[in-house]
């Protein structure tokens, strides 16, 4: 079976956000929700001090913490790897949003428009049906491009060709191969979550 | 819409009030006709000057649903920034001006009400066409064009600016960023030359971006993938910006690159590293002998300049047959001592000692010295490599400098040292090294005194008098765009020496008042101009100011067939040699705008000068690409327009498609199929070497075009008994006039105590440059708030320490010319004596959107007195010393 993964070169990351503004265009969420962001921290002192970059979508974990805490089967895990939240069964519980070591999930409250004095713009009214106000969101790795067999649209986005997708159970695959030869790693190995998103050369 | 509530308000018998804010705009329901539609259409990103990405717009229902790269495309292969995603937003922004608008209220500012009056196209386009008539009546040079940002992509403009008559063309995006000069003289090519990256293996990048806040996707991609492979990156710069990030940081405090620089050169002159000998000898003026008078020496037989013959003894013409040219030495020629330019080049850089460059500029001087020694390892001088079966000299080594360096009194030296620094090392044009960005061809030849010819901004004004010009050029006669001096003009006319007033102001896409120093006087210098139409997205600044407003389309919505405009910011094999036709398909117009290129064309029907000799259609039919010359689009042969006959903007693509010298005689029925055109140029005429190799040509070492335009100068001002306007002691002018590169205080270096930082400033990832109102897109907005370290002013930790500031305090800044004020943000990524204010905030108006209101303006912090641009691009200084205190709330 394929398990659907996402290998991320932070060497090659310049941290110019694309791939959250592509997340944005594709989803079309409203403000305050972002499916993916990217951490920019400093490390070192001056004058030797650097920015970092840390692009982070959900790690669509192999034992997610989110569907463990799930009360009504809401959040669900495919076999192909994915992590995704069936709607019409989320009751926003909220016990997913906080137990996501990642921060991956937010809740839906209500819909604020992009303009925040003016009405909705028709791109808003267009994409607001495809949000449940009171619901659990989070990155969907893109599933309706997959299904048309594209990428994920951070992937295909990025300038940097910092990101690769594919499947972590073909060892022949290029994100098998980056992980063998880069040695990845994923984010808080130690709780055994098991993200889907691999990071190299940080 | 405003026009509405406007009527609805004056019919219950009440006085029309700012509408923008106090009523929320309801968009219009969606058309039914469209509803159930899908479509995709082949789009170019608007939203930064580059604006090359090629996109795919898809629209639901007649809206607007997503924008993203288009995969099979060049440039940008399916990758698209933060900004071409959030494009969007600026389509449906409530706070677009949407139907043509007349002043009611004679009162002009920024915070000043217009009452705009809703009129139809008809009325508003007869109005301006009267007003305008009588100004070109008058004297046309009465008539500023003032181009920006905003819209570079119009077809048109140029061809009314010179139907209509007017040399005042003025660009607001020039003065902040003057690049040019130097990659004009020494590489012929504009806008300027930069690291050819895909086999540059050491680049020392000062005072730029490389891609990730500037071009974004193809040069992003490009940078990764020369990180990737291991070029190493030395970026000195007072921030630890992106780059420097990914490559060695060398921290140097703002304004001082100079100093950096010429010490560099002398390290590379005088402390025994290898030069590339054949280069300096074969390829540059560097062994011309040069007369006690500081000018080449001449035959004066031929009048030609002349070298010196080691082996036989003798001067002879440059063009002559030597056996061995010699590079150094003094030698009596006709009772003249001449030395040769690299003698006398050396002994000026004599006394620049890295000891002497660290006090100035706060590297250490082993550091200066290190890089130096690396650079010239790295450049492998002697080697070749064979592209396309020709053999080019391999130089993976190149030194760049940009707005940080170059922006100062003195910062055209900066420029220029850089290229001597490249040149001691042969890398000019060739594979790895420094490499124009513009037109591959033959761009080297060499003029009558067997240099590269100086062309675009190298290439000087006339001088006349009284001046045409109204932004000076006669008296910065290499200048880059002089919207600050145009400013300062409409304010002191007397004192320029203009012998004619602004009567009309067109703005076409700039924003004199958000994109200069002291936005105080552009309002000011607006306010003073009769009549200003704004050719308007957004109620910007200028468009405040204006009388009338004619809507324009925003980028979605307007038409567009253009070629791939040259890379601008770093080079590769991967788009350097492409043509490409390709379009953008419009969205339908959301309001009652129009297209700016169909605005112009009413104009000029009105005015008459569309039609005929010297019309508008005229001037198009011998229009040339100004980046990419012959490349570009041109009209020729049964494609030229009859200038007596009326065309669509389709047409006039559909020629100019036909007639392009890359493409194969199709037109734009076949591009809307495809998408684009696409010629690849072989790979070996990348490198512009490849047209001129060898000894065909050489650059300029020694910069005696310099001094002649500063000779000429001087002679013309001394005929008219003047100075350059504002500049009392005229030697400070001169001496940025000298053929060798020297040290220059700039305004900055020495302040008055308390002025103890220098204010700095770059681009975002989230603002690149002023077009569609990115800076306040709602989707930019979100984001760059969030980001500290660009939303805030920054300061180094030690020195907020110092001054006693904590994180998020509100502190102003306030240099001699101006103050502003925002939120601290404390980081290790700043040089202690610079404070960081990113991006171009603050200003704003009154019935704009909010969100360009917030943040600190650093650009109120420049200097205006002519004393502190440089004197040779009329470039603002970009570092003004500031002191920094704690906002006292009361």
């Amino acid at each position: 079976v394929i398990r659907y993964g996402m290998v991320i070169d932070l060497l090659r990351c310049v941290g110019c956000n694309s791939c959250t503004f592509a997340c944005r265009a594709e989803h079309g969420t409203p403000p305050g929700i972002q499916y993916h962001r990217v951490k920019k921290y400093e490390v070192g002192k001056y004058p030797t001090a650097k920015m970092r970059f840390l692009p982070m979508p959900c790690m669509h974990c192999q034992e997610p913490a989110c569907l463990s805490v799930c009360p009504t089967g809401a959040t669900y895990r495919r076999d192909d790897g994915l992590v995704l939240i069936d709607e019409t069964k989320c009751i926003g519980c909220r016990y997913c949003v906080v137990s996501c070591p990642y921060s991956s999930r937010q809740f839906l409250r209500k819909a604020v428009n992009y303009y925040p004095s003016h009405d909705a713009t028709p791109y808003e009214r267009q994409k607001q049906p495809e949000f449940t106000l009171g619901t659990a969101v989070k990155c969907d790795f893109c599933v309706k491009r997959l299904a048309q067999k594209g990428l994920p649209a951070c992937v295909e986005t990025c300038p940097a060709e910092a990101r690769t997708f594919g499947d972590l159970n073909d060892p022949r695959s290029e994100v098998s191969r980056l992980i063998a030869d880069a040695g990845g790693s994923v984010l808080h190995a130690e709780i055994g979550t098991g993200p889907s998103v691999y990071y190299i050369r940080g | 819409m405003i026009g509405n509530a406007y009527q609805y308000l004056r019919k219950l018998g009440k006085t029309p009030q700012p509408l923008f804010e106090s009523s929320p705009y309801r968009w219009k329901a969606v058309d039914p006709a469209q509803k159930g539609t899908r479509r995709t259409l082949h789009g170019i990103c608007g939203s930064c000057m580059q604006h090359d990405c090629a996109t795919l717009v898809h629209v639901e229902d007649g809206i607007v649903v997503k924008i993203e790269g288009n995969p099979e495309s060049p440039p940008n292969y399916g990758s698209l920034c933060g900004r071409g995603r959030s494009e969007i937003m600026s389509l449906y922004n409530p706070y677009r001006v949407k139907t043509p608008l007349v002043r009611t209220n004679p009162e002009k500012g920024l915070d000043v009400d217009p009452m705009w009056k809703e009129v139809t196209w008809e009325e508003a386009l007869d109005l301006v066409a009267a007003r305008l008539k009588k100004v070109r009546e008058k004297d046309p040079r009465g008539l500023v064009v003032c181009e920006g940002f905003g819209n570079r992509e119009t077809l048109l403009r140029k061809e009314f600016t010179k139907a209509f008559g007017t040399p005042n063309e003025v660009g607001t995006h020039g003065p902040l960023c003057t690049i040019h000069y130097a990659s004009c003289l020494v590489h012929a090519a504009f806008p300027e030359a930069i690291a050819e990256m895909e086999h540059c293996r050491y680049l020392v990048s000062f005072g730029r971006s490389l891609g990730p806040n500037f071009a974004t996707t193809s040069a992003t991609r490009r940078f990764a993938k020369a990180i990737d492979r291991g070029m190493k990156l030395v970026v000195i710069d007072p921030r630890s910006s992106y780059e420097a990030s990914k490559g060695e940081w060398i921290p140097i405090r703002p304004g001082s690159d100079l100093a950096f620089l010429l010490a560099m050169t002398h390290v590379m002159l005088h402390e025994g590293l290898p030069q590339d000998v054949p280069f300096l000898k074969n390829r540059t003026n560097a062994p011309y002998l040069i007369g006690p008078d500081g000018n080449y020496h001449r035959d004066p037989a031929t009048g030609k300049p002349m070298m010196w013959d080691a082996a036989e003894r003798c001067a002879r013409t440059f063009d002559a047959a030597f056996k061995e040219i010699s590079l150094e030495g003094a030698y009596e020629i006709d009772g003249c001592l001449c030395r040769t330019a690299f003698d006398l080049i050396r002994e000026e850089f004599g006394a620049y000692t890295p000891e002497w460059a660290e006090p100035i500029c706060t590297v250490p001087a082993d550091t200066i010295r290190r890089v130096a020694r690396e650079f010239v390892d790295h450049a492998c001088i002697g080697s070749t490599i064979e592209i396309d079966g020709f053999t080019f000299p391999f130089r993976p080594a190149s030194v760049n400098t940009h707005r940080g360096v170059n922006n100062h009194r003195g910062g055209t030296y900066a420029d220029l040292t850089g290229k001597l620094i490249n040149m001691l090392v042969g890398n000019i044009e060739v594979p790895g090294g420094c490499v124009g960005d513009s037109q591959r061809g033959p761009l080297l030849a060499p003029d009558a005194d067997g240099v590269v010819k100086p062309q675009f901004e190298a290439s000087p004004m006339p001088f006349k008098f009284p001046p045409d010009h109204i932004d000076c050029h006669e008296f910065y006669p290499n200048k880059h765009t002089g919207p600050h001096l145009a400013i300062k003009a409409i304010l002191e006319p007397e004192k320029y020496h203009h012998d004619y007033g602004v009567e009309a102001w067109l703005n076409v896409g700039g924003n004199p008042i958000r994109k200069n120093a002291r936005p105080e006087m552009a309002v000011a210098a607006l306010k003073k101009v009769p009549f200003v139409v704004s050719l308007a997205y957004h109620m910007d600044e200028t468009t405040m100011m204006a009388d009338v407003v004619l809507p324009e389309h925003c980028s979605l919505e307007r038409a567009m067939v253009t070629t791939l405009p040259p890379p601008h910011q770093t080079t590769g094999r991967d788009v350097c040699g492409l043509h490409m036709a390709y379009l953008r398909e419009p969205v339908p117009a959301l309001f009652n705008t129009k297209h700016m290129d169909d605005i112009l064309v009413e104009l000029a029907d009105r005015l008459g000068i569309l039609h005929g000799k010297g019309g508008l259609y005229d001037h198009l039919n011998h229009k040339q690409d100004r980046h990419i010359l012959a490349d570009g689009f041109a009209l020729s042969g049964e494609h030229r327009l009859d200038p007596d006959r009326r065309y669509t903007l389709e047409e006039i693509y559909d020629r100019q498609l036909k007639s392009w010298s890359r493409g194969d005689g199709r037109g734009l029925e076949a591009l809307r199929e495809e998408g684009r055109f696409v010629h690849w140029a072989p790979r070996k005429e990348f490198y512009t070497y490849y047209f001129f190799p060898g000894s065909t040509t050489r650059h300029p070492f020694y910069f005696q075009s310099l001094k002649s335009v500063g000779d000429t100068l001087r002679t013309n001002l001394a005929k008219q008994g003047i100075t350059v306007p504002g500049i009392d002691d005229m030697e400070t002018i001169f001496d940025l006039y000298r053929p060798i590169p020297h040290w220059v205080e700039n305004s900055e270096i020495r302040a008055p105590e308390g002025f103890d930082c220098w204010a700095i400033n770059w681009r975002t990832p989230y603002y690149s440059s002023d077009i569609g109102n990115i800076i306040g897109n709602p989707w930019l907005v979100e984001l760059c708030d969030e980001d500290l370290c660009e939303s805030s002013i920054v300061m180094n930790v030690s020195t907020a320490d110092r001054k006693g500031f904590k994180e998020g305090d509100r502190i102003i800044v306030e240099s001699r010319y101006g103050k502003t004020e925002g939120r601290l943000h404390r980081t290790e990524l700043l040089h202690p004596d610079a404070v960081g204010i990113p991006g171009c905030f603050g200003l704003g108006t009154k019935l704009g959107n909010p969100s360009n209101r917030r943040g600190a303006s650093w650009n109120s912090l420049l200097p205006l007195d002519d004393k502190t641009f440089d004197a040779v691009s009329a470039g603002i200084e970009s570092a003004p010393r500031v002191k920094v205190y704690r906002k006292e709330t009361t």
